[in-house]
């Protein structure tokens, strides 16, 4: 049941009607059972996986519980991390051998072995793991009732592609009774219009373009796919973050706020505030449960003393992080899938990143000598356009087919880049009508997000207006939803190609 | 606390840890400063100072991470 | 002011969902492209029975089933069994219900529906070998589906699914309400009245020779390969017998036919799989068999890859009627009783190859104007036409009349040896003074094609301007009665002289820019009426027309014969392949033009060259 289709909004409907009928103490109930509805119809007998990890954690975290009880000894800490660690190998285990099981046996020459990928699994596994941690950190209380963690596990606005939730934030509002608040409803309704926007009329374009340049990249010259890893970016944005407005959306309709995922990207100063504001969630398990272990694990600190005490100035400092942040987008890359690219997409990330890290002072000086201070707008501007250009560089390698395509790709864009080329945009399947409509569309997007991102309360201002404007604000998305993202791209066989086929 | 501001405008430059008392919640202090901060306070405090301490409300400002260096030490 | 409650908000969001999708179902309800709400606002069921003729064809019957008795029920090739021969020949009036792409299950429902619903004397079904792969498909929601009242299932769904369809196929209707226009489209492909494809523009086009058939539809000449499993025999035959039992209930007669195959399409199918079917057909029910025979080795006789040409179910009626006066191949239908099997397949698998000489004809035809008197100048004269006319005959050519033609391909009449036909333009006074006793002398025969304007006139139209003087009306008649001549016609005023006439001049039956499609046709009507009148004088009618300038125009040759021309003729210089079956293979036949005196040798050389 996709976000898009008309199944999924009757049953949210029924949901909800359902929901603030019953009383507050079976509400959790329900939705554990609409959760588990969805996924049945969605992932079918998969669900399985998702049981076995639910139980793998809900056991690990009463053993956990069982041990915080007990006296803080050196064997109980012992058996704490090895709780741990066996349910963190068992659900990513899972993963592996789900997501890579099959790459893994043909580079040995074992062909075959294709799972079918359970719908969500990367999402249920992080948010699952990441809540056997917080138990062995005791950052909240073990969840004694089984199907409670359930609903934790399995909630299905975020079943799908998350936002990946902490469970001491989360599972407390899951299971609350809960009184219909009209204006959450309201809010949540416009949060998820705003979703439809983007994925139906914006994202759904867009692929268009970015599928076909990218079925045979080298067919094309520069300026094409220059333009293809444009709309690309523009796709995996709309698509990305409408589905998580959607998702937002239906949860706060229950009541229910799940964590920001996304916080304008398209303004982020640089890499790493890219990063900040790129699929938030996922970057803060990353640090959470990654980083921040690995550079105050011992081998770490002791990596930092021997290079402070050996290379001189920030360099030195700097090594074990650095050396963690390239671990860590290389696991986001390889959590991308199993391919060479996405290593070097890893790579490209952690190279800026570090190098930023380390001129850091250096900008601070030349700044300061420029008079220019970080709230300059045209310098502003300079660090987001290039901020952007080195995010449209990282794209290619993940939206290329290969990694040898992708270096060819750029190779491509950057020598060979003529703008009367660019005509060629309007043969690659996207009617120059769409082609307007989607940049629109996107302009629309940005303009939004610009008010936004100074300090702007989009659905809190449009409350204070009169009731015309109001409804000129539930009009002309929905319109747009209905004509340009469903209507005009719905399937419909002219009749002579009716004919045609007798 | 000198030691300390030493420490924290050198990984830093041009942020005033003086005034400043959202340093996580605004986003001026990165994942990566924070890392080698500590790091850096446990080299010259001698205290140890492990994952559970890495929570936004310790490093906010100068005078909470002073505050958490002194429940350490 | 009050500011707007959260509550007052959803409101109003539910009330706009609703008032947007009322404006939907009201913008679907009102152009209605697929007739589910019986098209009240442009009757376009043409139109409409393209998109959806299941949805459409029933939309239309439920309100013009009074007009007819009698259907016929099948997938689109049924389309070629005429309702005009059915109506001859079964004395009722017929409905074609032939929708594309239907499995037997859809005809059982339809005929249940009909049955049910309307008045039947007679159900033809037609069975075609395809039936047999499919059966209870249902693919496209909106272009091919049934009713519900037809088929069963939820009418609020379907009204639902009709009400909510994708805008852009009303807008489509829209845009081609502008593009309409007299002779069928892409999107209005069937006829209203009848039910069936309107084939028109198909039935008139020139068919020849087979390479130049080959040239025109190149799928027969690469018939693209398959290879399929007849699956769904035993349902099909389940639902025929359905069909049967529902007749004999109702005690309507019900008559099963089979459709002519193409014979790369047969080969699809693994022989035995072929005659499993047919004899799995007998055993439910006594038919008429065409679907193997000569015709399936012609392509001529087939629209296209899967589908058999009106002649071909013509001649298919009149066979099982007995009509002995029209041709029909000798092997095309058989009847099988019940329980016949299939062994009188074998006759196409096994038999001999096809001859293809044994029912065509190559037919010259050569055209002359005006005869010089004076016999010294370069121009066709006495003299000369004497010449060449005594040279065809001693190359062993007999002259015949276009009604000889006619009867050769539409009744098998066979024609001489070497046929010719000769004929003159714009009747000319020459034609009668000079080349007549010249023919009567040789024993020939000839047609002249008047210009009706000009008959008995020296001077252009009003202007007085001389011209060649042209006979009369009674020179024509005399001519007729000596049995050698025939009048045809040439346009009765479809000439005109830039400068003469007012600007822009008429070009044959040609469109003229600045008149409406709907002007132009009343013009060409009015033209064939006024001819029709003159030839009634002089004791013919007209049967052919020699395009004035050899122009050819689809429109106005369809205009033509809706007014009873058979025949058309170009300035083409070819020889013609006249097809016995086929007498569409009259339209656009070529002539070898003689403006200028050439020996006797070289016309041989050019008619046979």
């Amino acid at each position: 049941m996709a976000f898009t289709s008309v199944s999924f909004i009757l049953f949210m409907a029924a949901v909800l009607a359902l929901y603030y009928l019953l009383p507050g103490k079976v509400q959790w109930l329900l939705l554990l059972a609409a959760s588990w509805g969805f996924y049945l119809v969605g992932g079918g007998w998969t669900i399985v996986y998702l049981l076995l990890t639910t139980l793998t954690v809900y056991l690990a975290g009463r053993a956990l519980g069982a041990l915080n009880s007990r006296k803080r000894t050196d064997k109980v800490k012992g058996l704490k991390k090895l709780t741990v660690l066996i349910a963190a190998l068992l659900c990513f285990g899972l993963l592996f051998v789900l997501k890579y099981g099959g790459y893994t046996l043909r580079l040995i020459g074992v062909k075959g072995f294709e799972p079918l990928l359970p719908l969500g699994i990367s999402f249920y596994i992080f948010q699952s793991v990441g809540y056997v941690i917080d138990c062995y950190r005791g950052k909240h209380p073990i969840e004694k009732n089984p199907l409670k963690l359930a609903l934790f596990t399995s909630f299905f606005p975020q079943m799908v592609q998350g936002p990946i939730g902490r469970c001491h934030e989360l599972l407390p509002q899951l299971t609350a009774p809960r009184r219909l608040n009209w204006d959450s409803l309201k809010y949540g309704i416009q949060l998820a219009m705003w979703g439809y926007f983007k994925k139906l009329i914006i994202a759904e374009r867009a692929a268009v373009i970015v599928d076909t340049v990218m079925a045979e990249p080298s067919a094309y010259p520069g300026a094409v796919t220059a333009a293809a890893v444009f709309f690309y970016c523009i796709q995996l944005y709309c698509d990305f973050s409408g589905g998580i407005d959607i998702a937002r959306g239906a949860a706060e309709m229950l009541g229910v706020e799940l964590a920001e995922n996304f916080r304008r990207p398209f303004y982020a100063v640089s890499l790493a505030d890219y990063w900040r504001r790129w699929h938030i969630t996922l970057g803060g398990w990353m640090r959470d449960y990654l980083f921040y272990p690995l550079t105050l694990s011992k081998p770490f600190i002791k990596l930092g003393k021997a290079t402070r005490s050996r290379i001189p100035g920030k360099l030195g400092k700097l090594i074990p992080a650095a050396l963690a942040t390239f671990t860590v987008y290389f696991v986001i890359g390889i959590w991308h899938g199993a391919s060479f690219r996405y290593i070097v997409f890893g790579l490209w990330n952690g190279v800026l990143i570090t190098a930023s890290f380390l001129l850091e002072g250096s900008y601070a000086a030349f700044r300061k000598r420029l008079r220019i201070t970080d709230k300059n707008l045209p310098w502003r501007i300079f660090r987001i356009l290039r901020t952007n250009l080195l995010v449209f560089v990282g794209r290619y390698l993940t939206r290329a087919p290969g990694l040898t395509a992708a270096l060819s790709m750029l190779w491509a864009t950057f020598t060979g880049f003529r703008l009367s080329d660019l005509g060629g945009v309007l043969d690659l399947g996207l009617a120059p009508s769409d082609i307007v409509i989607t940049l629109t569309a996107m302009a629309a997007v940005l303009a939004l997000e610009l008010y936004q991102e100074l300090g702007g309360h989009v659905r809190a201002g449009l409350e204070k207006r009169s009731w015309f404007i109001q409804w000129l604000g539930i009009l002309a998305p929905l319109t747009a939803i209905l004509i340009l993202g469903i209507l005009l791209r719905g399937d419909y066989i002219p009749s002579a190609f009716i004919y045609q086929q007798y | 606390m000198d030691k300390l501001m030493k420490i924290l405008t050198e990984t830093c430059p041009g942020v005033d840890f003086e005034k400043e008392t959202a340093l996580i919640d605004d986003g001026i202090l990165e994942s990566l400063d924070i890392v080698t901060i500590v790091s850096e306070i446990m080299d010259v405090f001698g205290v140890e100072l492990n994952v559970d301490d890495l929570l936004p409300e310790n490093f906010n400002s100068a005078e909470a991470i002073w505050r958490l260096i002194e429940s350490r030490s | 002011m009050k500011r707007l409650s959260s509550r007052g908000w959803l409101v109003m969001f539910l009330l706009t969902i609703l008032l947007l999708a009322f404006l939907l179902a009201a913008f679907n309800f009102v152009t209605d492209p697929f007739g589910a709400f019986g098209d009240r606002f442009f009757t376009w069921w043409s139109y409409d029975e393209t998109n959806n003729p299941r949805v459409a064809k029933l939309g239309y019957l439920d309100r013009h089933h009074g007009e007819y008795d009698s259907y016929i029920l099948g997938c689109s090739a049924t389309s070629s069994f005429p309702t005009e021969a059915l109506n001859r020949y079964f004395d009722a009036k017929f409905y074609n219900m032939i929708v594309y792409g239907a499995d037997m299950r859809d005809t059982e429902n339809f005929c249940r529906y009909i049955l049910d619903n309307y008045e039947a004397k007679n159900i033809v079904l037609n069975v075609y070998l395809g039936n047999g792969l499919s059966y209870g498909v249902e693919d496209d929601p909106l272009t091919l589906s049934m009713p519900a009242r037809a088929e069963g299932g939820s009418e609020l769904k379907y009204y639902l699914r009709y009400l909510f369809a994708n805008p852009k196929y009303g807008a489509a209707k829209l845009s081609a309400l502008r593009k309409d226009t007299y002779l069928q489209q892409d999107f209005d492909v069937f006829d209203e009245k009848t039910g069936a494809y309107d084939k028109e523009r198909r039935d008139l086009e020139h068919i020849g020779g087979m390479e130049s058939y080959l040239e025109a539809y190149p799928v027969f000449a690469q018939y693209p390969w398959a290879r399929y499993d007849l699956t769904e025999t035993e349902n099909t035959m389940k639902s025929v017998a359905a069909i049967r039992d529902m007749c004999a209930e109702k005690g309507v007669n019900f008559v099963v036919v089979t459709s002519p195959l193409y014979c790369d399409y047969a080969d699809y199918f693994p022989r035995e799989q072929v005659e499993e079917f047919y004899s799995a057909l007998a055993e439910v029910t006594p038919y008429w068999d065409f679907s193997l025979s000569s015709v399936s080795r012609d392509p001529r006789f087939f629209y296209d890859s899967t589908h058999f040409r009106n002649d071909a179910g013509r001649m298919a009626l009149a066979r099982m009627f007995g009509d002995g006066g029209v041709y029909v191949p000798e092997d095309f239908g058989v009847y099988v009783p019940r329980g016949g099997g299939a062994g009188h397949l074998s006759a196409y698998w096994d038999g001999p190859e096809l001859d293809r000489a044994a029912y065509t004809a190559k037919v010259p035809i050569i055209l002359y104007h005006d005869i010089d008197r004076d016999e010294t100048a370069a121009t066709m004269n006495g003299p000369w036409l004497r010449g060449q006319l005594t040279a065809l005959k001693e190359a062993g050519y007999t002259s015949v009349t276009f009604n000889d033609l006619y009867n050769y391909v539409m009744y098998g009449v066979e024609l001489p040896e070497k046929p010719v036909v000769i004929t003159f333009d714009d009747g000319y006074a020459s034609n009668y003074e000079l080349a007549w006793p010249i023919l009567k002398e040789l024993d020939m025969k000839a047609t002249i094609f008047v210009i009706g304007a000009s008959v008995g006139k020296d001077t252009y139209k009003d202007t007085g301007v001389p011209m060649n003087p042209h006979f009369t009306v009674e020179q024509a008649r005399e001519m007729i009665a000596s049995g050698l001549i025939s009048i045809q016609s040439h346009g009765y005023d479809l000439h005109e002289v830039e400068g003469r006439d007012p600007d822009p001049i008429r070009q044959g039956i040609l469109r003229r820019e600045d008149e409406t499609e709907e002007e132009y046709i009343k013009f060409l009507r009015s033209d064939a009426e006024k001819m029709r009148a003159l030839l009634s004088e002089m004791g013919t009618e007209p049967r052919v027309l020699a395009l004035p300038y050899g122009y050819p125009s689809e429109l106005g040759e369809a205009i033509m014969a809706e007014e009873g021309i058979r025949s058309t003729l170009t300035t083409e210089p070819v020889t013609n392949e006249l097809i016995k079956g086929l007498p569409q293979c009259l339209y656009d036949m070529g002539r070898y033009g003689i403006t200028s005196p050439i020996s006797p040798e070289e016309l041989i050389n050019m008619i046979e060259g």
